[in-house]
């Protein structure tokens, strides 16, 4: 039976110059979902709802199945670790270590030895004051103070920016062993294809404020193929186009070949053999790619989670 | 333990059809041997860049063919596979890539005698060097 780690029903939240929603979504527990989108679209807005930072106008928003309309009680937000876009102020006159023992004291499951492992692995200084910390720096301990609060469900919103090759790397590899050894959630709002490859399972999009849908990782990546055919020419590519419904941007590329993107390329291969036209390449869409299609309107496979599903 | 499975990105097959099917010749031609503790679903996941969805319906999938077998809290082992399996996996492949050698053949208008005559040489030459 799945359990959700959130739910969203018509979530509506307006902001002096757009409005947010209406969202309505499930995420399942256990699982890693890239939250992707255009800068504005929304994506901070919606970890901030998760947080309760910010409070919708309209609709319900659900913690591990449950409402808190008058307030996240303390036991979930002990639960709950974030990585916010910009770090807060609040800790800034601290180092390392004492900002470490203010967040101890506010979740009871801190990881002392986990977090000074990950501090080491990281290589980030424990004595420097968190304000003159470089950007990258200053990443790393929030990565790994939110890591050490053993959170189940971990919000990071584009944690990699301004983290080195090297330290990215750690990054990965250590958001994928803390999943393999705890049953956590993670939302991670991301624009670096390459952690979507790495760490997703589910992709979620939103494009101006709105929700576009959640796709399951390697179902969304197989979903459109560029596929380069031999044609004799313009007569040819437009009777191939009416027998291919699903194909889009048919294109005389030179003379002899042409091109056009198309789903479920597997099923439709065949077909296109069939038809006498010689395949001469096809090639996956990119993941801007995928997301500039369903942002146009060409819907991937979807997946809507249902409760005890 | 690492598994040496490849990706094409850029295959029409379905990834967790490319994944299965490796993983599937890997154990059957004893690769890797009975009783291999494979990787857990995320880090495997992590490996080939897919998600723990694609992964966990390949170990489903091989566990009901009897490839695989779980124990509960301590991860996913390769099972015992028997002697008619292997001999089926042997006749799968090799018909496999003979049947698409053949689709080549055609697709350049080989006559029957003609493939026939090619076929006969490369074994003959391959077998002459081994011996």
């Amino acid at each position: 039976m799945v359990q959700m780690a959130i739910e969203l029903r018509n979530v509506l939240k307006q902001r002096r110059n757009k409005t947010i929603g209406p969202l309505t979504m499930n995420l399942p527990r256990g699982y890693i979902t890239a939250l992707v989108g255009q800068n504005g679209s929304g994506k901070s807005t919606l970890l901030n709802l998760l947080m309760q930072l910010t409070n919708p106008e309209e609709g319900e928003i659900y913690w591990f199945e449950n409402r808190y309309d008058s307030g996240l009680p303390l036991e979930l937000r002990q639960t709950i670790a974030y990585v916010p876009e910009t770090s807060i102020t609040e800790e800034n006159h601290w180092n390392a270590e004492e900002a470490a023992q203010f967040r101890q004291h506010w979740y009871p499951n801190w990881d002392e030895s986990y977090f000074q492992d990950l501090m080491d692995r990281f290589e980030v200084p424990y004595h420097m004051r968190l304000s003159k910390m470089s950007k990258g720096e200053r990443r790393k301990f929030e990565i790994a103070a939110a890591l050490a609060s053993r959170p189940s469900l971990l919000l990071l919103d584009e944690p990699s920016s301004g983290l080195d090759p090297f330290a990215w790397k750690i990054m990965i590899e250590t958001l994928l062993k803390y999943m393999d050894e705890n049953n956590a959630t993670i939302i991670i709002s991301t624009h670096i294809v390459e952690e979507v490859r790495r760490l997703a399972d589910y992709i979620m999009l939103m494009h101006r404020g709105e929700l576009l849908g959640m796709a399951e990782k390697d179902s969304l990546f197989g979903t459109w193929t560029e596929v380069w055919v031999q044609v004799a020419g313009e007569e040819e590519l437009a009777e191939l186009s009416a027998e291919l419904p699903g194909g889009i941007n048919f294109t005389m590329d030179t003379p002899g070949v042409a091109s056009f993107i198309i789903e479920q390329f597997s099923k439709n291969e065949k077909r296109i053999q069939d038809l006498g036209v010689k395949v001469i390449k096809s090639r996956s869409l990119e993941l801007d790619e995928i997301l500039g299609l369903w942002t146009q309107g060409h819907r991937p496979i979807l997946i809507d989670h249902k409760r005890g599903d | 333990m690492w598994i040496p499975v490849q990706i094409n990105e850029n295959s029409a097959e379905p990834l967790y059809h490319q994944i299965e099917t490796q993983l599937r010749s890997l154990i059957i031609s004893g690769v890797i041997t009975e009783g291999t503790l494979l990787p857990s679903i995320r880090e495997f996941a992590g490996d080939l860049k897919c998600s723990v969805i694609t992964v966990r319906r390949v170990y489903q999938d091989l566990e009901n063919e009897g490839l695989l077998r779980t124990r509960q809290g301590t991860g996913t082992f390769v099972s015992h596979i028997g002697d008619g399996a292997m001999e089926e996996y042997k006749r799968d492949t090799v018909g496999k890539a003979l049947e698409s050698a053949v689709d080549i053949g055609r697709s350049v208008h080989c006559s029957k005698d003609e493939l026939e005559q090619i076929f006969m040489e490369i074994v003959e030459r391959k077998y002459r060097a081994k011996e």
